[in-house]
């Protein structure tokens, strides 16, 4: 490993190493003329054209078992959403209905305490 | 018009169920009382509520046993900040309707020292038990119970010392409570 001798000598590598060049000529128009030339990464529709191809192109037991798995799975997702539905108007329905239920009790019970009372009233008086 | 005739048909299912008509007026009540609680479960909804009841609590156990064979409960409560927030005549309406033929009310307290005033009334059709209504009148609160349905002693037993329902001593001597059934009399 070759190792400078002097300092000044290992500015001049440096500078040497770090000095700015010039491309070469044409390097522009090549470099440019080559990006044309690549081809271009298919847009998100030419992509979808694609796998809708793909689709009609595969065998038929394929097509109808990724369909059968399709519908199924939308059935399951259209159930799960009625059976979230029905549970949270279930839980409504059913606090409404405790609540009907402690109205009425306590309806009730204020009758009884109040029939409770005429009743040691009367008894009193008599 | 083929869509509105089950509406037209559950509209009128609601309706029977509904035993006590309460009077428009008590929709402006809503907005002067403090608290409101108005709750409407009709033959599907308290259906669909029941299934949710569970069997291990206790309160539930009850209360799905109780409204087994009713077919509606209509609940309207207010709390007033202030005394004299609704009229007599508000009231006079529900009560009104309490003296038709089919309701009976067994239980009239009227206290002149608490302004309380209630009605207990069974509702029955030819023989058969069509239901009960609770009105409460007091000077800060007005509730209106309906339940409408076949409400036996046997349901009201099943809910006893549930919800603050009163436990019923029952003795094998008759109290002298016949009385107490009318105590305005």
């Amino acid at each position: 490993m070759n190792r400078p001798d002097r300092p000044e000598r290992l500015e001049d590598d440096l500078r040497n190493a770090l000095r700015r060049q010039q491309p070469p000529l044409g390097f522009e128009a090549r470099l440019m003329a080559r990006l044309a030339a690549e081809p271009q990464p298919p847009s998100v529709w030419a992509r979808v054209w694609e796998t809708a191809s793909a689709w009609f192109q595969a065998p038929l037991f394929a097509r109808a078992a990724l369909a059968g798995a399709l519908c199924l799975l939308v059935v399951c997702g259209v159930n799960y959403e009625h059976r979230q539905v029905q549970r949270v108007r279930g839980e409504a329905a059913k606090q409404q209905l405790l609540l009907a239920l402690r109205v009425t009790g306590s309806s009730l019970r204020e009758v009884q305490e109040s029939l409770r009372q005429v009743s040691a009233d009367y008894s009193n008086a008599q | 018009m083929k869509l509105l005739v089950p509406l037209f048909v559950l509209a009128a299912c609601t309706a029977q169920a509904q035993l006590l008509k309460i009077p428009p007026s008590f929709d402006q009540l809503a907005a002067k009382a403090d608290e409101v609680a108005d709750v409407s479960l009709g033959p599907d909804m308290l259906g669909m509520a029941a299934a949710f009841l569970s069997d291990k609590n206790p309160d539930e156990k009850a209360a799905k046993q109780a409204v087994g064979g009713v077919k509606g409960i209509f609940v309207r409560t207010y709390k007033f900040a202030h005394e004299g927030m609704y009229s007599e005549a508000d009231v006079e309406l529900l009560r009104a309707q309490l003296r038709a033929p089919g309701w009976n009310c067994i239980v009239n307290v009227r206290s002149q020292k608490t302004g309380e005033n209630t009605q207990v009334c069974f509702f029955a059709q030819k023989g058969q038990p069509g239901g009960m209504a609770i009105v409460t009148a007091k000077p800060k609160e007005l509730a209106v119970v309906t339940i409408a349905g076949p409400i036996d002693a046997q349901h009201l037993g099943a809910l006893e010392g549930q919800f603050g329902i009163p436990r019923i001593e029952r003795d094998s001597k008759p109290k002298k409570q016949d009385k107490q059934d009318h105590p305005d009399e």
